[in-house]
């Protein structure tokens, strides 16, 4: 199955939106993929074109009047849209694409969001001085923080090719571990990782993916 | 070559799970007493332990459930160091056999010394020792002082000090890394019986890992004999950093699944010990053992790597760096879990949480290897890494 690095692809060198579309292409054509408690982040094509609502593993119809879109991130790559809606009312129909295999590809769209973050923070970091040559990517303590989020990658990388079957715990711990390494990350860009419109507010768009989706693992 | 999702590594680990319930036994004996080792050597982990390594065009390998194990891939190795440091870290430290000193002659080794080397091993049980670190500038390749002086008869003269060489005090044979001149070129080891006058080892008292005996080792002026400085028949470039560098990466997934297998081990002991968990405690096993999961598929994922091309490092270094702190956070947990006098009431945890406190130096330090991972990533080697492997997760799966 290719969802889950396609999407991580998209991710890398597109940005979330992209990636949001590719992914909900790939698992869930026509659906509107909402959480086990009725949350959404999705883009505004996926939300305009689907169907029939995804609802944490059970496919159930539309019910347009009880979706709010309380929120949407304006974000590199497309802006996105945080949806609400109530738990629906009727019984669904069980979806082939169970909760851990959407969990596991939303995983793989955080792996590409994160290691994107990371080439942005050496970018940035690569290009402020310190004193008259030396830059803040070469200081010791930038190393070693950049080089802990690349071992939090690589073995996110090692768990999701390593995913079979009813494996949800384990994707919810590297969606854990992607959260932890992109607080480091946007940490190295001190203030202008907190301007909205910038990779630090994608970061947190890919943090409110790991609220709305995951089950068990808080989100960091 | 195996590869972590093959059948036949569940056989392995199996088998060195069976085997290292006699490691568990003997381990606090151990602690207390490291000569314990000598008394252990027909344990049929022992006895694998002190071949592992030796590839099987020098002997017939151990039959495990009909498949033959030599021990010469990354691969297999951290199968074997995970399962056996899971029961006891001290004594698969203080076993015979080729380890480190056994992958330095399987790369820079010509054909004579491989032979030399390997006819000693499958002889009798040889301890063998590995010494590169150095007092004051650690295992810093650029910074080695060990003199490596060329005789014109093609043997050569050791002089300097080493310190913290695991098993130094029992070894027979050893391989030291030495200066043979100013450049980072000008790097080597060779191959010394530690019988040779001017080769002295004495114990170094530890907290932890004492079945590793870390030995300070003073070399005054030890003859090796022709022959046996190593990578002689290589080119120069590939004698020294290039080679050692390769030697380490090799190695390191085996440190990491031994930081895992302490880790793995804390964790059962704590569901040994106790039935009843709350809630809250409950989530925090849960954690830990999807924590060892994870961890345990990047170690696999470095030996694998390792194993397709030795020059690269950096999962290795990855799995070094995560192993060793889960290691360390798994036996605090135990021992918050047990609760107040935890170490003082379960001595064996007590010796976990020591030995895994040492894995944090062995191989490198945690910084060391943060250097090495963030230098991947500033020369583009970790990226095209990452292409190459998201190639292959786009290829049909083998597991």
């Amino acid at each position: 199955m290719t969802a889950g690095p396609d999407c991580y692809r998209a991710a890398r060198t597109g940005g979330l939106a992209p990636a949001l579309e590719s992914l909900t292409a790939a698992l869930l054509p026509g659906a509107l993929p909402y959480g086990p408690a009725g949350h959404a982040v999705t883009t505004a094509t996926v939300a305009a074109s689907a169907t029939h609502a995804w609802f944490d593993g059970v496919r159930h119809d539309r019910e347009p009047e009880g979706e709010r879109t309380p929120a949407v991130a304006a974000v590199p790559g497309g802006p996105v849209l945080i949806l609400r809606r109530a738990a629906p009312t009727a019984v669904g129909r069980p979806s082939a694409v169970p909760h851990h295999a959407w969990l596991s590809g939303l995983a793989w769209l955080r792996l590409g969001l994160s290691e994107a973050l990371r080439l942005s923070c050496m970018d940035y970091l690569g290009g402020r001085r310190v004193g008259a040559t030396a830059t803040l990517l070469h200081q010791q303590l930038v190393k070693g923080t950049v080089a802990e989020a690349v071992a939090v990658h690589l073995e996110a990388h090692a768990v999701l090719r390593a995913l079979d079957g009813e494996a949800s715990g384990a994707a919810e711990r590297v969606h854990r571990l992607i959260t932890g390494a992109d607080r480091e990350l946007v940490r190295l860009l001190g203030a202008s990782g907190y301007v909205t419109g910038g990779v630090g507010q994608v970061a947190d768009a890919s943090e409110l993916l790991a609220d709305a989706y995951c089950r068990q693992e808080p989100p960091c | 070559m195996l590869s972590p999702g093959d059948a036949s590594l569940h056989r392995l680990r199996g088998q060195m799970r069976e085997w290292g319930a006699d490691f568990r036994d003997r381990a606090l004996e151990l602690d207390r007493d490291p000569r314990t080792i000598r008394r252990c050597l027909d344990l049929p982990a022992v006895r694998f332990l002190a071949a592992m390594g030796v590839p099987r065009r020098y002997r017939r390998p151990e039959l495990i459930d009909g498949h033959a194990f030599d021990g010469a891939t990354a691969v297999e190795r951290v199968v074997v160091m995970e399962e056996l440091a899971r029961a006891d870290v001290g004594m698969l430290v203080s076993a015979p056999g080729p380890l480190l000193a056994g992958v330095l002659v399987q790369v820079t080794g010509d054909e004579r010394q491989r032979e030399w080397f390997y006819e000693r091993v499958l002889d009798r049980p040889l301890w063998t020792c590995f010494a590169l670190t150095e007092p004051d500038h650690g295992s810093d390749a650029a910074s080695l002082r060990t003199s490596l002086t060329r005789r014109p008869d093609g043997g050569a003269v050791l002089r300097g000090a080493k310190r913290y060489v695991g098993n130094a005090v029992r070894a027979q044979v050893a391989a030291v890394f030495g200066r043979t001149g100013a450049s980072m070129l000008g790097i080597g080891a060779a191959l010394v019986e530690t019988s040779t006058p001017g080769f002295h080892a004495e114990v170094i008292d530890t907290i932890g890992l004492r079945g590793a005996c870390l030995s300070a080792v003073r070399l005054d002026d030890v003859e090796v004999p022709a022959g046996m400085v190593l990578g002689q028949h290589l080119s120069p470039s590939r004698r020294g950093v290039w080679a050692f560098t390769r030697t380490f990466n090799l190695l390191r997934p085996g440190v990491a699944a031994i930081a895992l297998g302490i880790a793995r081990g804390a964790y059962e002991y704590l569901l040994a010990s106790r039935r009843l968990w709350t809630r809250g405690e409950q989530h925090h096993l849960d954690r830990l053992r999807r924590d060892l999961d994870g961890t345990r598929a990047l170690v696999l994922s470095a030996a694998e790597a390792v194993d397709a091309e030795p020059g690269e490092g950096h999962l290795a270094s990855a799995a070094k760096l995560r192993a060793v702190r889960l290691a360390e956070h798994a036996t605090d947990l135990a021992c918050a879990l047990l609760g107040p006098g935890a170490r003082l009431d379960h001595p064996l945890l007590d010796k976990m949480v020591r030995d895994a406190r040492g894995m944090e130096f062995v191989e490198g330090t945690s910084n060391m290897q943060r250097l090495t991972i963030f230098h991947s990533v500033l020369s583009g080697r970790l990226d095209r890494s990452l292409s190459i492997r998201r190639s292959r997760a786009a290829a049909p799966s083998r597991r």
